[in-house]
């Protein structure tokens, strides 16, 4: 069972990524930190007596619920959904290599000019554009897999669908980032 | 073998490639993550407080609370004098189903009782039962006795 002081160091430190994800499906400051202290709460009413390894995963699912009954009261479902006709694209990253990006970016380490540093913000707000701007079940499953750093069976778990679907959804989602973020001149 | 299988794997796994760039994305997440305006900040503090208070509350309910007196000067004890305040509240009504079933089974087994005397009555009369159905036998029950 999960100590006051876990659950207060857990929430600490889950908050502004828990925040940041759901702003970037619902696209909204005020909305997002609604269903985050909504999130919280069932967490704290419903499963504040679980272990405190339980919890992340716990509280992903209740956040990823939390923000589909958000779309479900603000009846936008299909704002959503709209971007799903993306998963049909043929194979997002084809003509795209990824080593290459990741090549041209540790070589630039180290190297970062004033103008860049000065940039620096405007480009960290784009790649967050990016990230928003993901089909949904990509970003999350991106998301929960590399910033959370769930495993592909705790993210198939949160998402409630297979391992190969959180795989196919995560190598689609960087590949994408990686595909929109160069033709923007961005190494990441 | 193959020239690519001949190259460090983390070069050509594209999944270790996939990898390193999503970290890399996730880094610069974490840095604008971490440039939270100060009002959601506050928000999002105000939000963990209050399920620290709602946890705190559903803990207080579950396990028994602290000894105590109420205002009328009864020594509480944690959830056992709720329990019996909740067990009282309910056995008046119980008391009251249980008497009105009691008064049905009485009602109708005298309702039984009654109708076996006057069969047995019936039965045990020189009268034959089906002399009540005659209606000549009717009328002379009706009719005025002559003196």
């Amino acid at each position: 069972m999960a100590t006051e002081q876990e659950l207060s160091d857990f929430l600490r430190s889950v908050e502004k990524r828990a925040f940041k994800r759901v702003v970037y499906a619902v696209r909204s400051d005020d909305s997002a930190l609604d269903v985050v202290q909504d999130a919280m709460i069932k967490l704290a009413e419903n499963y504040a007596d679980r272990p405190a390894a339980e919890l992340p995963l716990i509280f992903q699912r209740i956040l990823s619920n939390a923000t589909m009954d958000w779309f479900r009261r603000e009846k936008t479902r299909g704002a959503l959904f709209s971007n799903l006709s993306d998963f049909d694209s043929a194979d997002p990253g084809s003509d795209f290599d990824l080593l290459e990006l990741l090549q041209v970016a540790e070589g630039s380490l180290g190297a970062e000019s004033a103008a860049d540093a000065v940039s620096r913000a405007q480009i960290l707000q784009i790649i967050e554009t990016e990230v928003g701007g993901l089909p949904a079940r990509q970003r999350e499953a991106f998301l929960l897999r590399y910033w959370e750093e769930f495993d592909v069976a705790e993210t198939a778990l949160v998402m409630g669908c297979s391992q190969g679907s959180v795989k196919t959804h995560c190598s689609r989602a960087v590949h994408a980032l990686a595909k929109s973020l160069r033709a923007k001149g961005i190494t990441p | 073998m193959n020239a690519s299988q001949s190259q460090p794997r983390s070069h050509t796994d594209p999944h270790a490639l996939e990898a390193r760039l999503a970290l890399r994305l996730v880094g610069h997440l974490n840095a604008q993550a971490d440039r939270l305006p100060s009002d959601v900040r506050e928000r999002l503090r105000f939000a963990r407080e209050q399920a620290l208070v709602r946890a705190r509350e559903v803990r207080g309910a579950a396990v028994s609370g602290p000894v105590g007196v109420s205002r009328s000067g009864t020594l509480l004890l944690g959830s056992f004098v709720p329990w019996l305040q909740r067990a009282a509240s309910v056995l008046p009504l119980l008391l009251l189903l249980g008497g009105l079933l009691a008064i049905q089974q009485w009602s109708s087994r005298e309702r039984v009782l009654a109708a076996a005397e006057i069969d047995s009555l019936l039965l045990a009369d020189a009268l034959p039962p089906t002399a009540y159905g005659d209606p000549g036998f009717a009328e002379f029950l009706r009719s005025p006795p002559q003196p």
